[in-house]
């Protein structure tokens, strides 16, 4: 999230997402040309001469434009959350104006991470032959090798249960909508386990949601497919988030029965989304597993008793008494809905945006209504109104983000200037990227001075060159 | 031409037309194709139900082409049996032969009036027609509305015309509920699938796909694209990439019935060569400064010609613009809109009835194809596809 925000300080404008580095990356590259800061214990140096004083109205920004950049048939949005293995981002389908979400994995990052490249394969195969309504869908994937990205093209999300709890107060659903949840990952998690798959990583931040409401279980990295000839549901391996894993695995035994370490997730799952708290706490990865591995946990007092029932089996210590999909589809707390008493937890806004607009269509509004892309007037602003801004709970919205004055703005743009909707021009073919000397993807830039120079990415304070430093 | 009879008068069900039509598939006789639909997966031919010699439209989908629409297409024959009402269009029979699904429907006599448009009236159907047939197509909204689904694809290849003159809604495979478990929902969020061709037909709130969703009032926005479809001879946002005609809807632009009010500069010079849809809310001397010349004009033949001294009615235009209102709060419902003075016109100007105004089309009446005798109706169903029918969209 902090590596791509809408502004860049004034005296670096670098429109590629490319050039972005990582966070750890930035973080070396920023500090390697100071010298350890030795100097500053010298007794007769004034500090104030190598750091200048430099007040919030005077870190200039400039607005970054919404330049409309295309994937194949696809017109790229503002990120929608990062994961481990790269960014995901929001894109539209040119032809049929469908929403979408894009898993964007660069093998450069994938490589540093343990199993990554691995995973990733594994993700796709079982995404590419799942089809229900609870398990995310994988609509297309799309490969350049020359930037070594792949993208992986998903149904698009507006949200996960994890973001939904901690926008909550007391970090938790009421019981009737949290039972809608439940059954729905119950009938996601029975397709999976039919399609002898066992996903090891059930979690509300691997739950999300569309925008009818429905569940979608995603994040299949650390799936596995069971072999098609094995006896029964015996496991080897579990790489799930640690606070969810059953007993067995947390105990370190050498195989374990792998449905069941989904339904015990899910009872985690369950557990948290109800209670707002966790079964099993630990101060590091250590005490935790010693915890779960002792199998001891409180129910709070104000679970009454057929959801109580219901956690005790899902959350039982030996795999063998643990309640199978069967017995929990069965369940009474299952079976009935609670009453609709407590107001619905909503789907928190993103980046100030209640209604979750489409992020797409300020680059679409720029590409087809803005002239010259060069001309443009430039839009800047202060740190100080930045943190005003901010302070005013409009967190991370800034006016390049802000739709209706965006709109507002581009409509009186176009009166003023009499500039004309602009059409893709025939040439620049959805999808046809082949004539992009085979380069998939590509700025549908209307002009052909687009920059590509490579710049260092720096914070806005590294841009206040020290020179007494530099001297020195 | 042939006139209908003085006395002839509609039956109050188009679904009373041939009586009971069994599934069997070798009691139809299919003689010429009708047209193309969904996309070239489905196929409309004239057909005769042979036990009792009566002229059939008989729809077939290949299954291993129209993979992705099956699902679609299941819900259309599900729902169109639930549905009884003159302006919906009937499935009589549907069975699988070979590898194609059959719908049999009633033979729609004058087409779609998307054919219409395109065959005899590419610069629009006149106005006392369009009200006829808008009239139906909201009688049929409203019954559709009140069982809580949305139609999410009216326009004209949509609309289909029998042989009195009643317009019958069709196209239900893109329908989808706004009941759920038993809850009538303010607002509903699915994206329609399949439907690339829809697209300009459809409202901004519903292309929007955000959390406000879409109701009902949806398919008001589709019945005025519709409008001005049937009205300029082409669709609106016809020549627009997908993604222009999203931010334009997005932005409120709305497409207007295009006649000399709407377009002024055509009765001046009538040589402007600046797209007539973004008219309207520019301010004029953009329009001199050649503005839409980028949008390119759709080699409508309207221009500089017929636009000029055709002039719509102020109902029809206010109808058009209540219909295409960028807020669906706004926009009237269909029961509302009945009401609309726009529909008063036919019987204030004495208007004959419609198989009349659509003169000089000659519909596919048993008359005409001459099921006396079955020798004959061969011969007339050999001329008709020596035409050229292949082209038409029969899409229902």
């Amino acid at each position: 999230m902090g590596s791509e925000r809408a502004e860049e300080p004034i005296h670096i404008v670098y429109s590629d997402e490319e050039n972005v580095l990582d966070e750890e990356e930035r973080n070396s590259r920023l500090f390697e040309d100071l010298e350890p800061a030795s100097w500053i214990n010298d007794e007769d140096t004034d500090v104030t001469t190598f750091f200048h004083r430099v007040d919030s109205d005077q870190i200039i920004y400039e607005a970054k434009k919404k330049r409309c950049k295309m994937i194949g048939k696809y017109v790229m949005g503002d990120l929608l959350g990062e994961g481990s293995y790269g960014k995901v981002k929001e894109v539209l389908d040119s032809e049929t104006l469908c929403r979408k979400a894009v898993k964007i994995l660069k093998k450069r990052k994938l490589r540093r991470i343990p199993n990554g490249e691995q995973n990733v394969q594994r993700e796709i195969v079982l995404l590419k032959k799942l089809q229900h309504p609870n398990v995310i869908g994988l609509l297309d994937v799309l490969v350049n090798d020359e930037k070594e990205k792949m993208y992986l093209v998903m149904e698009f999300c507006v949200g996960g249960l994890q973001d939904m709890l901690e926008s909550t107060p007391k970090k938790r659903f009421p019981l009737w909508q949290a039972h809608g949840y439940f059954c729905q990952l119950m009938d996601g998690l029975q397709y999976l386990h039919s399609q002898r798959i066992i996903h090891k990583d059930i979690k509300p931040g691997n739950l999300l949601l569309t925008l009818s409401g429905i569940l979608k279980i995603s994040d299949l990295g650390v799936a596995e497919a069971l072999d098609f000839f094995a006896e029964d549901d015996t496991c080897y391996t579990g790489q799930g988030s640690p606070a969810f894993q059953p007993p067995e695995i947390a105990n370190g035994h050498e195989k374990f029965l792998g449905f069941k370490v989904d339904i015990w997730s899910s009872g985690v799952t369950l557990y948290n989304i109800t209670t707002g708290l966790y079964p099993f706490e630990g101060d590091n990865i250590f005490r935790l597993f010693e915890n779960i591995g002792k199998g001891e946990y409180v129910i709070p007092d104000e679970i009454e008793n057929p959801l109580r029932d219901l956690l005790h089996g899902m959350l039982q210590k030996d795999a063998n008494d643990r309640f199978t999909l069967q017995q929990i589809r069965q369940h009474p707390w299952f079976l009935r809905k609670p009453p609709q008493t407590l107001e619905e937890v909503p789907i928190p806004p993103l980046r100030g945006d209640e209604l979750h607009n489409m992020t797409v269509l300020p680059y679409l509004m720029d590409y087809h209504y803005v002239e010259d892309p060069a001309s443009g007037q430039p839009q800047y602003y202060t740190e100080h109104e930045r943190n005003a801004w901010a302070e005013r709970g409009e967190q991370d919205t800034y006016p390049t983000e802000c739709y209706p004055r965006e709109w507002a703005d581009q409509l009186g743009d176009l009166k003023s200037k009499e500039s004309s909707p602009k059409k893709f021009q025939d040439d620049v073919g959805y999808g046809n990227s082949n004539k992009y000397h085979g380069d998939d993807e590509m700025e549908t830039i209307a002009d052909s001075t687009k920059r590509k120079t490579k710049r260092r990415p720096t914070s806005c304070i590294s841009v206040k060159k020290f020179p007494p430093c530099k001297q020195s | 031409m042939v006139s209908l009879p003085e006395n002839m008068t509609p039956p109050l069900s188009c679904d009373n037309l041939g009586g009971v039509f069994g599934p069997d598939p070798t009691q139809y006789a299919m003689t010429s194709v009708l047209g193309q639909c969904c996309d070239d997966a489905g196929q409309v031919y004239l057909a005769v139900y042979l036990p009792t010699n009566t002229p059939i439209a008989l729809k077939k989908f290949n299954m291993d082409k129209a993979k992705d629409e099956m699902d679609n297409i299941q819900n259309e024959i599900i729902l169109t049996r639930q549905l009884r009402h003159p302006n919906v269009v009937v499935i009589n029979a549907a069975f699988v032969l070979d590898n194609y699904i059959c719908v049999v429907s009633p033979l729609m006599a004058f087409g779609s009036c998307r054919d219409l448009l395109n065959r005899h009236f590419t610069e629009g159907l006149p106005e006392l027609a369009i009200a006829f047939i808008l009239k139906d197509v909201l009688l049929a909204l409203d019954y559709i509305h009140k069982k809580g689904y949305i139609h999410r694809a009216v326009r004209a290849s949509h609309i289909l015309i029998n042989e009195y003159g009643q317009a019958v809604l069709s196209g239900l495979r893109y329908a989808c509920r706004l009941v759920k478990n038993g809850r009538w929902q303010r607002n509903v969020h699915s994206f329609p699938s399949s439907t690339s061709r829809n697209l300009n037909w459809l409202s901004p709130e519903l292309l929007e796909q955000n959390m406000q969703g879409y109701n009902e009032k949806s398919d008001m926005y589709s019945l005025g694209v519709t409008a001005c479809e049937l009205a300029n001879g082409m669709a609106p946002f016809q020549d627009h990439p997908p993604t222009l005609m999203l931010t334009e809807k997005v932005r409120g632009f709305a497409p207007v019935l295009l006649d000399f009010t709407t377009c002024p500069q055509y009765s001046d010079t009538g040589q402007q060569n600046s797209n007539p849809n973004q008219a309207h809310g520019m301010p004029s001397d953009a329009i001199n400064s050649g503005v839409g010349d980028s949008v390119g004009s759709n080699g409508n033949s309207l221009e500089g010609g017929g636009l000029a001294s055709r002039r719509f009615t102020d109902h029809f235009h206010r109808f058009s613009e209540l219909c295409l209102q960028r807020d669906p709060e706004h926009r009237p419902s269909a029961a509302q809109l009945l009401l609309h003075s726009f529909f008063k016109l036919p019987k204030r100007m004495n208007a004959p009835p419609l198989p009349q105004l659509l003169h000089p089309v000659i519909p596919l009446t048993k008359v005409v194809l001459g099921t006396e005798s079955s020798e004959d109706f061969f011969g007339v169903a050999d001329r008709l596809s020596d035409l050229d029918l292949n082209t038409c969209e029969w899409d229902f």
